[in-house]
């Protein structure tokens, strides 16, 4: 078992050497982008940063990437991890080949990414497809399609002896002293290499239980009538006092899909093109300071706090003010109606607007 | 008949009035004390309060705080880019801290580093580290590979590990252990998989367990009435992952227990799921259920009721009163009669809108509608919280209960539609918030006076002094001192990031300092006039 373990390490090591070997040949280098030195800085610690060059995929690839590179012993702060992940993202896309065949990606990554042992199975996907044939045709029946049991036979995803093995070193042992199996062979006849990829394939159901993992997404936001939110939109929402249909919300159902429609329309402030928010996106919040000679100084708000107060005038040019009491403050956020709409919606209401919206192809 | 020997010891010490100096250890006496020239435990003394009597810093000369030394972590030999959430402690002029896998130990008074230990870790999710305990000349602190380590407090050096939990369930641990009497209590993280939470009490010498107190009952136990079956019971959840308080009259240790799991989908575990959630008064000799509290039945949204229980001795209705107080994640404030768990107060610290009001004992009763759903609700607070972990304070000279506060609007939404979810199963997205700090009638629940932040995502623990002063940090990553009476702003420092953890002070040569963490940073402030 060690040896196969050993092997598997081998495997992946010359993986890595030869993609290492494909970016020396080319000569490639590092985009020049904001955030590379960081990333030469971080990676090439332990190896060249290069590795990368030649692989596209998608933040959240990118940031299980990098949250397992933490868990082999990258050094960096969470600024400069948030960094480097960034920089792989902008970077290195996913190419339109890669994304088709790519599995979906644990989500989040980052320290999420970390829990259980730093030594933990990492799953073969083509493995794992080759455990699934032989579970779908010997345990299915009593373990479940996800492998969470039934009333025939335990849950396996949380299974202590899956949790604790390593590429059926647990598993095996276990298998090989008899247990039943659907297709009436013997289990002890399993070979060496259908309990590995069983391993697999158990350890990967496990991953998809995490809250990292593919069954982690929105199902369906379109449950409203499109009718109570369209009057809904035109009355006690207030909504078509700003937007209109026809207008700046002209084919806004044809732009989002629909979860992403309903947290925009719910927190426009804070949620632009998917979940992060890219700085421009929004409408900024601006600030009037008028000072004690009477001079009104208006603006970009920067930053504000109880003492000082900052902002980008028409200009272009920075200012920013001591708070004192001779010295008022007023700001105005454009979002303001939308903040105040958190404390009267309904549930309903969300979910008919949505549904009004995204008519609006 | 070891416990009575020690007891005697103990006992012996106080007689004398046995004083440590450097390099005496801890002597457990300080430990009953109001923390002065020190702060022994997580939260300066057992009580939660962290209140300090000490008045050498004031409303009168705050504007006259300096700057004494700035520590950065990251000019330790081994470069580890972690954020401070651990509170220091001081003992005998030396301090001591960690960040998951490291601990330091600098000198108090001019944060000079002595020595600092690195674990090697085998895994487990680094999201932080609440600090150490102390026994003696003997240092304690959890890793997020399961461990429970015990170093030299002189030179660091490790005396033993022992494993306290199981890193293939995807457990961890981030909690500051508590030493009380010959128990080093120890708590437990870990959300990913399905798992039951405990407390464990362990022997400062040997670190082998004394006891464990699960926090899901088994089949037939009290609270299983509130579980479908076994083995949701045997998955679910309650986490320990914030620094109990203890009262040595009662022998009472309050514990404030995590979320149930799975986390979001709460379907396949109908029920107020005990004890999860809960306000829970052990016993600290035997780890026995004496009463509990539940603010959040059968949570579905992820908020831990672990914030500290913060212990008052109090007036309610003209009588003296044993009280305990917790201002939960789920933004709920109550007060208890800390002898038998009876409510006196259940008010909103935050405006919420997933209650339908209280139960006959006082706890707030889940609106079904505001659980997640698969096309979404909107719910606040958010799966943050109207507060996270970070320690509030209680200032006994102004009655007033400090908390860092956010009144947070998410959607949540069930992923899983399964009989049986397991793991998350859901999960909240996009949000706004708005941050204030909130002083709180402890008689009352009523909010005296609230400091509302200019900006949002304020996660800084509180300071009270008798100094009147409150001090904690501001969404703009300033560290601010309020008047603790009126709420009014003093002083402020800006420290280029946010602070990161509870602000501590002590005394040392008849000087007072202040300190706090800011990410990877510790700052010192001292008052040099008096």
């Amino acid at each position: 078992m060690k040896q196969l373990a050993i092997w598997i390490l081998v495997q992946a090591a010359m993986g890595s050497a030869a993609l290492y070997a494909q970016g020396q040949h080319s000569a490639a280098q590092l985009p020049d982008a904001p955030g590379r030195d960081t990333v030469k800085k971080i990676c090439a610690t332990c190896h060249p940063a290069e590795i990368v060059l030649g692989r596209g995929m998608s933040r959240e690839q990118w940031g299980g990437v990098v949250s397992n590179m933490i868990g082999r012993g990258a050094k960096g702060s969470e600024e400069e991890f948030a960094q480097v992940v960034d920089y792989l993202a902008k970077n290195l896309p996913p190419s339109a080949a890669g994304a088709a065949t790519a599995r979906p990606a644990r989500k989040g990554g980052g320290l999420l990414a970390q829990a259980g042992a730093s030594d933990k199975q990492v799953v073969d996907e083509v493995a794992a497809n080759r455990g699934k044939t032989t579970y779908i045709a010997n345990c299915i029946t009593c373990h479940g399609p996800k492998g969470r049991g039934t009333d025939q036979g335990a849950d396996l995803v949380r299974s202590l002896v899956v949790l604790s093995d390593r590429y059926g070193d647990k598993i095996g042992p276990f298998l090989l002293k008899g247990h039943p199996m659907q297709s009436g062979a013997q289990s002890a006849g399993l070979t060496h290499a259908q309990i590995v990829d069983l391993s697999h394939f158990l350890h990967q159901k496990v991953e998809d239980t995490l809250r990292t993992g593919p069954y982690n997404k929105v199902l369906n936001v379109l449950t409203g009538d499109p009718k109570a939110g369209e009057a809904y939109f035109n009355g006690a929402g207030k909504c078509s006092t700003c937007h209109s249909p026809t207008g700046d919300l002209a084919g806004i159902g044809k732009k989002y899909e629909p979860p992403v429609l309903q947290l925009k329309t719910v927190f426009p402030q804070t949620v632009a093109f998917g979940h992060r928010a890219s700085a421009g996106t929004k409408k900024p919040v601006t600030v009037a300071v008028t000072l004690p000679s009477g001079e009104t100084v208006t603006g970009v708000l920067i930053e504000m706090d109880d003492f000082n107060v900052s902002l980008r005038d028409a200009s272009g040019q920075y200012r920013s003010f001591k708070r004192t009491p001779e010295v008022k403050v007023e700001k105005n956020d454009p979002y303001e109606a939308h903040v105040a709409l958190l404390d009267q919606y309904t549930d309903k209401d969300i979910h008919d607007v949505v549904a009004y919206l995204e008519t609006l192809k | 008949m070891k416990q009575i020997a020690l007891f005697l010891v103990f006992c012996l010490a106080c007689a004398l009035g046995l004083s440590a100096g450097a390099g005496d250890g801890l002597n457990p006496a300080k430990l009953l004390q109001p923390p002065t020239d020190s702060w022994p435990t997580y939260n300066g003394d057992y009580s939660g309060r962290r209140f300090s009597t000490l008045t050498k810093i004031n409303d009168a000369n705050i504007k006259s705080l300096s700057l004494a030394w700035v520590y950065s972590i990251n000019s330790a030999s081994d470069p580890f880019g972690g954020v401070l959430k651990a509170t220091p402690l001081v003992v005998n002029g030396i301090m001591y801290f960690t960040v998951p896998d490291k601990v330091w130990a600098i000198d108090a008074r001019t944060g000079r580093e002595i020595w600092n230990y690195t674990w090697t870790s085998k895994g487990g999710i680094h999201l932080g580290n609440r600090g150490v305990g102390i026994y003696e000349n003997w240092l304690y602190f959890e890793t997020p590979d399961c461990h429970l380590v015990s170093l030299n407090i002189n030179d660091g050096t490790k005396r033993w590990s022992k494993q306290v939990c199981d890193l293939d369930q995807m457990y961890y641990a981030s909690v500051a252990p508590v030493v009380i009497k010959n128990h080093v209590i120890v708590g437990v993280s870990g959300d990913d998989l399905d798992i039951p939470g405990y407390l464990e009490s362990r022997d400062p010498e040997t670190g082998d367990l004394q006891w464990r107190w699960m926090t899901v009952p088994k089949p037939g136990e009290p609270g299983s009435e509130t579980w479908p079956n076994a083995e949701a019971m045997e998955h679910g959840g309650g986490m320990t992952w914030v620094p109990s308080t203890y009262d040595p009259e009662l022998n009472m240790l309050f514990v404030g227990t995590g979320n149930p799991q799975p986390v979001i989908a709460g379907k396949g575990r109908e029920g107020s799921n005990l004890f999860t959630e809960s306000i829970v008064a052990l016993d600290v000799n035997t780890g026995k259920l004496v009463w509990h509290f539940q603010p959040s039945p059968h949570d579905t949204h992820d908020w831990d009721a672990v914030q500290t229980p913060v212990l008052i001795d109090g007036e309610i209705d003209g009588q003296p009163r044993k009280l305990v107080a917790q201002a939960s994640r789920n933004g709920w404030f109550f007060v208890l009669d800390r002898k038998t768990g009876k409510n006196y107060t259940s008010s909103e610290f935050v405006k919420t809108n997933w209650a339908k009001g209280v139960d006959a004992k006082g706890q707030p009763i889940p609106n079904p509608a505001k659980e997640p759903q698969t096309d979404g609700a909107l719910v606040s607070p958010n799966q943050g919280g109207a507060v996270n972990w970070p320690p509030p304070s209680f200032s006994p000279q102004t009655g007033l209960f400090y908390v860092n506060a956010t009144r947070a609007f998410s959607i949540y939404y069930i992923f899983d539609e399964d009989e049986k979810p397991e793991g998350w199963g859901g999960n909240d997205q996009g949000g706004w918030a708005e941050s204030m700090l909130q002083a709180l009638d402890y008689k009352t629940g009523k909010i005296k006076w609230s400091h509302k932040w200019e900006s949002s995502g304020v996660r800084s623990g509180v300071l009270s002094t008798a100094g009147n002063l409150v001090f904690t940090g501001d969404p703009a990553d300033n560290l601010v001192a309020l008047n603790a009476a009126t709420g009014q702003p003093l002083w402020h420092a800006n420290l280029g990031t946010a602070v990161s953890n509870g602000p501590i002070t002590y005394e040392l040569d008849g000087l007072q300092y202040l300190v706090v963490g800011a990410g990877d940073r510790l700052f010192a402030f001292v008052m040099n006039s008096n």
